[in-house]
């Protein structure tokens, strides 16, 4: 496997650590050969920097993707947002070889230069492609057999699919391929692809915000959902802490929302608090309980061998 | 140099179109969020009506018009077209300002929370490039004036 370098992104090293912790303990126990590397700036943000200056938004995301390209690594992102955003400059460079000069020219004033050589992926179908389903299974101390999850792919994870490439933009799978390895039953649902609405709070909109929380919420709960899997730290922001603000409000819905690397790291043995999972808002320990509690139950067979074997009373 | 542009020709096409409308997040929750009048209004010449309405951030970006489209051009383009224009303009919510703002300053979006990444035994975070950014992004707005200016004469 070619070395690859992460790239935390501002999210999850300024409010989520514990995401990069339990990140960094699941690349190590499966032994990728990962690389923190110095100079990486913001992806940038798209929201932010593109609609004020696209040749910002450009020329540093260019240089971001030029510091790999260098090193002749890779990129893997647990961020969904800093990986699409990479993946659209690398590709309009690509498909833009004028562009590429002009952004190439400044490039070179600071010993720079975009090639786009590098593959830039996001974590979940770099798992999914090239870690693979098999290596993940061996690894499985305790599966989620008997738990109901609602996955949250998050937009950028797939979308836009001109520069990705990763999985069908409307239709993705591999996110559940993933969660049905780790044995539990990914949940259908309306609600599955809406946007999580995240980027209403940026512009203001902290109500309306909630509102998009809302809809996505009432519907897993209403099924019986045990967890929220994703894997974006602002859809993590979304529904971890907009969710909690409305529990305050008296408005509870009881979600734990978990990180693709917590639910992969519980599965391998790890605990709940190595994972950093005690620091969500939203308390995760119905979830751990109800899996608890569930994997302490015989196995099935056990119970059709008792009764087979019990005195038949006649 | 490097700017986001409409494309008319394709803006026709939507105007008989509207496809996206109905896979579009903000047209399903939002009241009043409605990308085909602001696109007719686009083709009238009064896109300037726009410029001042929250609704052209309330694109949400998530892609969805983008990829059911059969132009493979989404309303998501003429949303963006028209924010940067109103940004130019200096109308945006106050957090996309006070984003940009410390983009262009630390080149970030906020900085590792050292002490919490201590209690979790986290590694040193890795230095910035925040000092090349700087000068790159200096060396683009000189870019842009010398494009503008190509006599250098003055500049704003
Ligand atoms: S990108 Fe914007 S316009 Fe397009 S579907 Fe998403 S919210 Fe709607
Ligand atoms: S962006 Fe594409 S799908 Fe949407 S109205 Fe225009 S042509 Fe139709």
């Amino acid at each position: 496997m070619k070395e690859f370098a992460v790239f935390w992104g501002c999210t999850i090293q300024t409010r989520f650590p514990f995401i990069e912790k339990s990140t960094r303990i699941v690349l190590e126990s499966f032994k990728l050969p990962y690389r923190d590397i110095d100079g990486f700036t913001c992806c940038p943000e798209k929201s932010l920097v593109n609609n004020i200056d696209h040749g910002a938004f450009v020329v540093t995301a260019a240089r971001n993707v030029a510091l790999v390209d260098e090193l002749d690594y890779d990129l893997v992102s647990p961020c969904t947002g800093c990986v699409s955003n990479l993946a659209t400059v690398k590709g309009e460079l690509k498909a833009n070889p004028r562009e590429k000069a002009e952004v190439n020219k400044l490039l070179k004033e600071v010993g720079r230069e975009f090639k786009g050589t590098s593959k830039l992926q996001h974590l979940v179908p770099f798992f999914h492609d090239t870690v693979g389903v098999h290596a993940i299974k061996q690894k499985i101390k305790k599966d989620f057999s008997g738990m109901r999850i609602g996955i949250h792919y998050g937009c950028h994870m797939i979308r836009p699919s001109h520069a990705l490439r990763n999985d069908d933009p409307l239709e993705p799978k591999k996110f559940d391929t993933l969660i049905s390895a780790l044995g539990a039953q990914s949940l259908q649902f309306m609600t599955k692809m809406m946007c999580c609405g995240q980027g209403l709070d940026r512009i203001d909109e902290h109500d309306r915000a909630l509102h998009f929380a809302r809809i996505k919420l009432k519907e897993l709960k209403s099924l019986g959902c045990d967890a929220m899997v994703l894997c974006c730290p602002s859809c993590f922001l979304q529904f971890d802490n907009n969710q909690f603000l409305m529990e305050k409000e008296g408005e509870k819905f009881g979600i734990p929302v978990i990180y693709f690397t917590e639910l992969l790291g519980l599965a391998m043995g790890y605990k709940p608090e190595e994972l950093g999972m005690d620091l969500h808002r939203v308390d995760c320990t119905p979830f751990v309980k109800k899996w608890e509690a569930l994997s302490t139950r015989p196995p099935r067979e056990d119970a059709i061998e008792d009764g087979l074997n019990a005195p038949v009373d006649l | 140099m490097l700017e986001a542009t409409l494309n008319f020709k394709l803006l026709e096409q939507c105007s008989k179109c509207g496809a996206c409308f109905s896979i579009c997040p903000s047209c399903m929750h939002i009241p009043g969020y409605d990308p085909r009048a602001v696109i007719q209004d686009i083709l009238d010449g009064n896109h300037d009506k726009w410029l001042s309405s929250r609704h052209i951030w309330q694109c949400l970006e998530c892609h969805h018009c983008l990829e059911i489209c059969y132009q493979h051009y989404g309303f998501e383009n003429a949303m963006t077209a028209l924010r940067t224009i109103a940004a130019k303009k200096g109308i945006h919510p106050t957090q996309v300002k006070r984003g940009w703002e410390m983009f262009v300053k630390t080149s970030r979006l906020g900085e590792p929370a050292l002490p919490a990444r201590k209690k979790l035994g986290l590694p040193e975070p890795k230095a910035s490039g925040a000092e090349e950014f700087k000068k790159l992004f200096a060396l683009l707005k000189a870019a842009r004036e010398k494009q503008e200016n190509p006599e250098g004469k003055g500049s704003e």
